[in-house]
């Protein structure tokens, strides 16, 4: 037995474990029956159903041919998901001035042709434009500086 | 009131100062990032959601309804002068458009598109205020069971609709609307699948799961394939068509207007599918059968008309079933959630200023986009010549602190993160997020009123046949599916789907 179709196997056995996932953890919860529905029954439902249709999706990737899975570059999604995590961690700790710093800064090496002066100018232009819109203008309730 | 009372009531929401500025920041932002390639429209609604916190709902939804629809306007722009769709919904545009533009046409392009979604918008505005009443009016008399098969019928038209394999679309609507389930049940109160952390307590963020999916992850894969992109700038010229465009073009518009107007209805259906579907009927119909690809009018005129006429009618399942037929319809229900009005066909009769006010501006709008087109265009040719590497982080930092702001929770940034990952890997495997997005903001709803429908039959499932408009949806559901199973009409959608 030969895989013809990656991406649908690996869709398929990600859709099984989601699925799978979604009723031992309902287990937890009250059952119910058809009259009164508990608060695992419409989840259960669901969650084997998605189990269903991806074990469907990985078999029939034995049989059908398709695509190979596409290669996943690390730049990009590795420095988007720092940045961001970044960002969530300075706005809590330092303020919205050094968040957005660190977002903008970590952010821009996700794309292979960043240039550094570039990056520092264009931080410092959304700093600005965020706290002159956000704050000012909308005064939503955004932390500027630590412990403010 | 008739028909024509409520749009002048509707007019006069809609002429309020405020509103009418509103709609034009809207409009502006949509055309704006229309122009961009790279930000989709329902990124960009989800970016803007924090400037809306701080309105009433009627101008909120009037800006956001701008976005979407300026946005349609904005793309046919890029589509003509630099042969890349500036939204996915001008990608036909590009066949025509940009051939027209290396003719030296590429005015005549843009005016037409201009004045052919100027139309299309006006008929749809008129249809929305014509249908959504009466519909709204048989949407208050379904029982539980009706909504819950139609809420089954309109995700699997959805699916039907959209690109891709069949199954990975159903499997990622159940997936969005387990998703969905994340957080406390109203009816036990129980908190489900929130892994001990007290944040998920109130579910996920729909507004982290938009930008996850639509923003960044869209930022991602575009960085992958950075490619180069080549600004047509040579002199644009006059931008009025002749006459003898005019004349040409006339019944393409007529024609993308009407199937445009009839597909955005459709769940599943908006923008995109219009103009597709309205570039193929019109090479078929169209006589002389002249140059389709080499540069005819018409295959701007159509498709352009289309894509309009369909992101408005959209609004009408929204309105008035308070069910989303695409992802940005379904952030314009967040948006009304997030200002505390339950969507539904109660809006009509409780916020009659909000629906008719929402109507009326639309047709202002298409007035503003007009004007603002036309004169702007040079403006917009030099946002083009925007590098990318510049515009990216933008979209990092509206996305973060647009997830951040709808609750100030640091916790949503943590969830835009962690659902960019998941979105990623999806994407990468050909799992489309537009159904589940649909699923997500569904799934509770479809619980509820399955549980609703159950207590009222004493547990008795049978109640969704027994009961002859929830049958009817949910015979068409089957049918929809049985369709698409079929190998012809498969082949028929792949190959509308290719071109």
């Amino acid at each position: 037995m030969r895989i013809r179709s990656p991406k649908d196997f690996w869709a398929g056995l990600i859709f099984v474990a989601i699925g799978a996932g979604f009723v031992l953890l309902a287990r937890q919860y009250r059952l119910g029956d058809l009259h009164r529905m508990g608060p695992a029954m419409f989840p259960t439902l669901v969650g084997a159903l998605l189990a269903a249709l991806g074990l469907v999706l990985a078999l029939r990737a034995f049989a059908l041919d398709g695509e190979a899975v596409p290669r996943f570059y690390a730049r990009p999604i590795g420095a988007s998901l720092v940045a961001i995590v970044l960002f969530g961690v300075a706005l809590q700790w330092l303020g919205l001035v050094a968040a957005i710093a660190a977002l903008v800064l970590v952010g821009a090496t996700a794309a292979r042709d960043t240039r550094r002066l570039e990056s520092a100018a264009l931080a410092a232009a959304m700093i600005a434009f965020s706290i002159a819109v956000f704050v000012w203008l909308l005064g939503l309730p955004l932390p500027l500086w630590p412990n403010s | 009131m008739d028909t024509l009372g409520n749009l002048g009531f509707g007019l006069g929401v809609a002429l309020s100062w405020q509103n009418v500025l509103y709609c034009f920041i809207g409009c502006f932002l949509g055309t704006l990032v229309g122009v961009l390639p790279g930000i989709g429209p329902v990124a960009t609604v989800a970016m803007l959601l924090p400037f809306t916190f701080g309105l009433n709902p009627a101008p909120a939804l009037i800006m956001l309804a701008g976005i979407y629809y300026g946005a349609q306007y904005g793309g046919s722009t890029t589509a003509i002068l630099v042969n890349i769709p500036g939204e996915s919904s001008s990608v036909v545009t590009t066949l025509d458009g940009y051939q027209m533009a290396r003719h030296g046409r590429a005015g005549p392009a843009l005016g037409i598109a201009a004045i052919g979604s100027f139309i299309a918008g006006c008929v749809a505005t008129l249809l929305i205020a014509y249908f959504a009443p009466p519909l709204a009016e048989v949407a208050l008399k379904f029982s539980p069971a009706e909504y819950f098969s139609l809420m089954v019928f309109g995700l699997i038209a959805a699916v039907v609709l959209a690109r891709g394999s069949l199954v990975k679309a159903i499997a990622m609507v159940c997936f969005g609307i387990l998703l969905g389930l994340i957080g406390t049940d109203v009816n036990s109160g129980v908190i489900r699948f929130a892994f001990g952390l007290p944040e998920l307590a109130d579910g996920l963020g729909f507004v982290a799961l938009a930008m996850a999916f639509f923003g960044i992850t869209d930022v991602v894969l575009n960085l992958e394939h950075a490619g180069k992109q080549e600004v047509f700038t040579s002199r644009v010229g006059s931008m009025l068509p002749t006459a003898d465009d005019l004349r040409t073009s006339f019944w393409s518009i007529a024609r993308g207007t009407v199937l445009g107007s009839v597909l955005g209805i459709l769940p599943g259906g908006g923008a995109l599918l219009a103009s597709f579907a309205a570039y193929m009927f019109e090479k078929k119909v169209a006589k002389p059968p002249r140059a389709f690809g080499e540069g005819d009018i018409r295959g701007v005129a159509a498709p352009e008309s289309a894509n309009n006429a369909g992101a408005q009618t959209s609004f009408i399942p929204m309105l008035t079933l308070g069910i989303p037929s695409n992802p940005t319809m379904a952030l314009m229900i967040g948006a009304l959630m997030i200002q505390g009005i339950a969507p539904g066909p109660q809006v009509m009769t409780e916020r009659p200023e909000l629906f008719w006010g929402l109507i009326a501006s639309m047709w202002i709008g298409n007035l503003m986009l007009l004007v603002l087109n036309l004169p702007l265009v040079g403006l917009w040719i030099k946002l083009l010549a925007v590098p990318y590497r510049l515009l990216f982080p933008a979209i990092f930092v509206f996305c973060c602190i647009g997830a951040y702001t709808v609750d100030n929770k640091i916790f949503d940034v943590y969830e835009v993160a962690a659902l960019t990952a998941v979105g990623y890997v999806l994407l990468k495997l050909d799992c489309e997020p537009a159904p589940m997005v649909l699923g997500f903001i569904l799934g509770p709803m479809m619980e509820e009123n399955l549980r609703r429908a159950m207590m009222i039959s004493f547990g008795d499932p049978m109640v969704l046949v027994t009961r002859p408009i929830s049958a009817a949806f949910l015979v068409a559901a089957l049918m929809l599916l049985a369709a698409i199973a079929l190998p012809a009409l498969r082949a028929k959608r792949e190959e509308a789907m290719q071109e």
